[in-house]
């Protein structure tokens, strides 16, 4: 028998006025699957996932979650879909605690059930030590997890975050990445929107990029970083004659890239360490004043270079909640 | 794995309550959430106790002995003025705190969530209405402790508490209605500052209606919120204006006023709050 495919869309369109956010869009996830909308802000990843979670009207094409069409059946989809946001979705004058309860009663449990659930999320998401502070006196991470846990209440069919660690520093988004992990060896069905090559490497089973409302690309993790190439060794010069001197250095010897305003050499290291430590030697030797070298990994900017051939598109109207009954905010 | 890899999605839950019990408890739940906000946000209340005070002691103290109303003390014709005068920035009050919450982020959560939407809207009135009684409390009981003297028999304060409470559902209802359409708490306060503020001070609130201008006095003749002035006054001191049959018969006026805006706000707010919903 055929398996009831998770999130299906065809020809998914949006427009705001003049501005297409989401254009001609085709996504698919398989039950008990992960995938990732890559993408620089403004991409359409938040419109997109809005349209699923039967917040905004599509303009054009269908978009079916679990086999339910989100305009015409939004009230099963309601049922079926957890949609975890940018935007912590919390009452922000409640504690983390009561927040839980509330979620729970309005899904349906009654006093003493939704105490049961609400505990079980704040031993499973590690909430316990700020369970009862206000949600608008936690930090960032801990808002994160609490977010995520109200999305849990029932194990949804679809768990869509969005962007769970935008704006998260590196601690908080190791904590977030493992609670997701642990969901998705759960068989969580989980789409999931960032604009971080390496978190949708991290946790996803296929990844679609896409710009301007459009896919660019898609397919496995594996599969996108061997089209990106492996990590890149960054050097940025002391000022802009050391540039000069650098980008003159190392173009020829490596495969490189030049940013004359960010003063950065990138070179192409496939070789990781060995390729970090000859570049460093050869600028070295030639005694150029360096700011730093540093291996790192391919961003989303070298991916949508390296699969798209141009620069990954900035859209000043980021499109975080950008619908047409709300004031458009800018994300913090 | 769990059930999650079933190749049919979990059925829909179907609540064993009924739609309208549903509709009554999610209304109830999301009412007493922003309820919870008010202890700890008191700052929220301040809109509907400050200011009236304020207007309070500037006409109580400052104004006052300035103006000269035949047949009754300043004192006893100022606070019905005064609560009609808070009644009216509920309005306001009612739109800053819809416009705000309209954008908090959980408000998508329970937009994405199986429950009744218009379970989220009644829940809005329900609490607005409620810090409206909780202001308008404040200010009586600071009226009656500088001393205002309200000449109520049993009938007349149930039929001005029921009056009351028609106003502020029907006020705190367009309040909602504006706070949904002006999309930002900014706008609310401009509107606010730009319509219902002239036309609470219009409304024979400090000074008598016949005194005014010409064309001040036309407005003011039909303004709806003299009409409520009126009530109050005719109800605490038995004191009519004339000029207008509204004037002359306060206490229907409000009332008529109330279902209209009532009859028009209500339909008026659903719709918008889904289109909102639906994008």
């Amino acid at each position: 028998m055929s398996q009831i495919t998770a999130i299906e869309t065809q020809g998914l369109t949006k427009r705001f006025g003049e501005f297409t956010a989401v254009a001609d869009l085709d996504l698919r996830v398989d039950t008990g699957t992960v995938v990732s909308l890559l993408g620089p802000n403004g991409a359409g990843k938040t419109t997109t996932v809005r349209m699923l979670a039967t917040l905004l009207r599509p303009d054009a094409g269908s978009a079916r979650v679990a086999g339910y069409d989100v305009v015409r059946e939004a009230a099963q989809v309601r049922a079926l879909i957890a949609l975890t946001g940018q935007f912590a979705a919390l009452d922000k004058n409640l504690t983390a605690s009561e927040n839980l309860v509330l979620m729970a009663r309005l899904r349906g449990r009654g006093r003493r059930d939704a105490a049961i659930v609400a505990d079980r999320l704040i031993e499973r998401f590690a909430i316990d030590e700020f369970r009862n502070r206000l949600v608008k006196k936690l930090s960032g991470g801990e808002r994160r997890r609490v977010d995520l846990a109200a999305g849990l209440i029932d194990t949804p069919h679809v768990l869509v975050l969005d962007e769970p660690t935008t704006g998260l520093d590196p601690r908080s988004r190791q904590v977030v990445w493992s609670t997701i992990r642990s969901l998705v060896d759960d068989g969580v069905t989980l789409l999931l929107t960032t604009q971080y090559l390496e978190e949708a490497d991290a946790l996803a089973d296929r990844v679609v990029l896409i710009d301007r409302g459009r896919e660019v690309a898609a397919g496995t993790p594996a599969q996108l970083k061997t089209q990106v190439g492996a990590q890149r060794v960054d050097v940025i010069a002391a000022d802009a004659t050391e540039f000069a001197r650098v980008s003159e250095l190392l173009d020829g010897r490596f495969e490189v890239s030049r940013s004359a305003e960010q003063r950065t050499v990138s070179v192409a290291a496939p070789d990781e360490a060995e390729d970090l430590a000859a570049v460093a030697a050869v600028v070295a030797r030639a005694g150029v004043q360096v700011d730093e070298i540093a291996l790192r990994r391919p961003t989303l900017d070298d991916a949508f270079l390296a699969l798209t051939g141009h620069v990954a598109h900035e859209d000043p109207r980021t499109e975080s909640r950008f619908d047409e009954s709300q004031p458009t905010e800018v994300a913090a | 794995m769990s059930a999650i890899t079933a190749s049919a999605p979990a059925p829909v839950r179907v609540s064993g309550v009924a739609a309208p019990a549903r509709f009554v408890r999610d209304t109830a739940l999301l009412t007493v959430r922003s309820l919870r906000a008010i202890p700890r946000v008191p700052e929220r209340l301040l809109d509907v106790t400050i200011q009236p005070i304020v207007f309070i002691l500037l006409f109580l103290y400052v104004f006052g002995s300035a103006i000269h109303v035949p047949g009754v003390s300043y004192k006893d014709y100022l606070f019905p003025g005064i609560i009609g005068q808070s009644l009216a920035f509920g309005i306001i009050g009612a739109g800053v705190a819809t416009s705000h919450d309209m954008t908090e982020g959980v408000i998508d959560r329970f937009r994405s969530m199986p429950i009744s939407r218009l379970s989220i809207i009644s829940a809005q009135v329900m609490g607005q209405f409620c810090e409206q009684v909780l202001g308008l409390t404040i200010v009586v009981v600071f009226g009656l402790i500088l001393g205002w003297d309200p000449h109520l028999t049993a009938p007349h304060a149930i039929e001005l508490v029921a009056l009351m409470f028609l106003g502020m559902l029907a006020f705190t209802w367009m309040g909602v209605l504006l706070g949904m359409l002006v999309r930002s708490p900014d706008a609310m306060q401009g509107v606010g500052f730009i319509v219902i503020f002239p036309l609470a001070f219009l409304a024979g609130t400090f000074v008598p209606i016949a005194g005014m201008d010409a064309v001040p006095r036309a407005i003011a003749q039909w303004d709806p919120i003299s009409a409520l002035v009126g009530t109050v006054r005719g109800l605490t001191e038995g004191f009519h204006s004339t000029g207008s049959w509204q004037l002359v018969h306060p206490e229907l006026a409000m009332a008529l006023w109330c279902l209209v805006i009532i009859a028009v706000c209500v339909p008026l707010a659903l719709r918008r709050f889904n289109r909102t919903l639906a994008g």
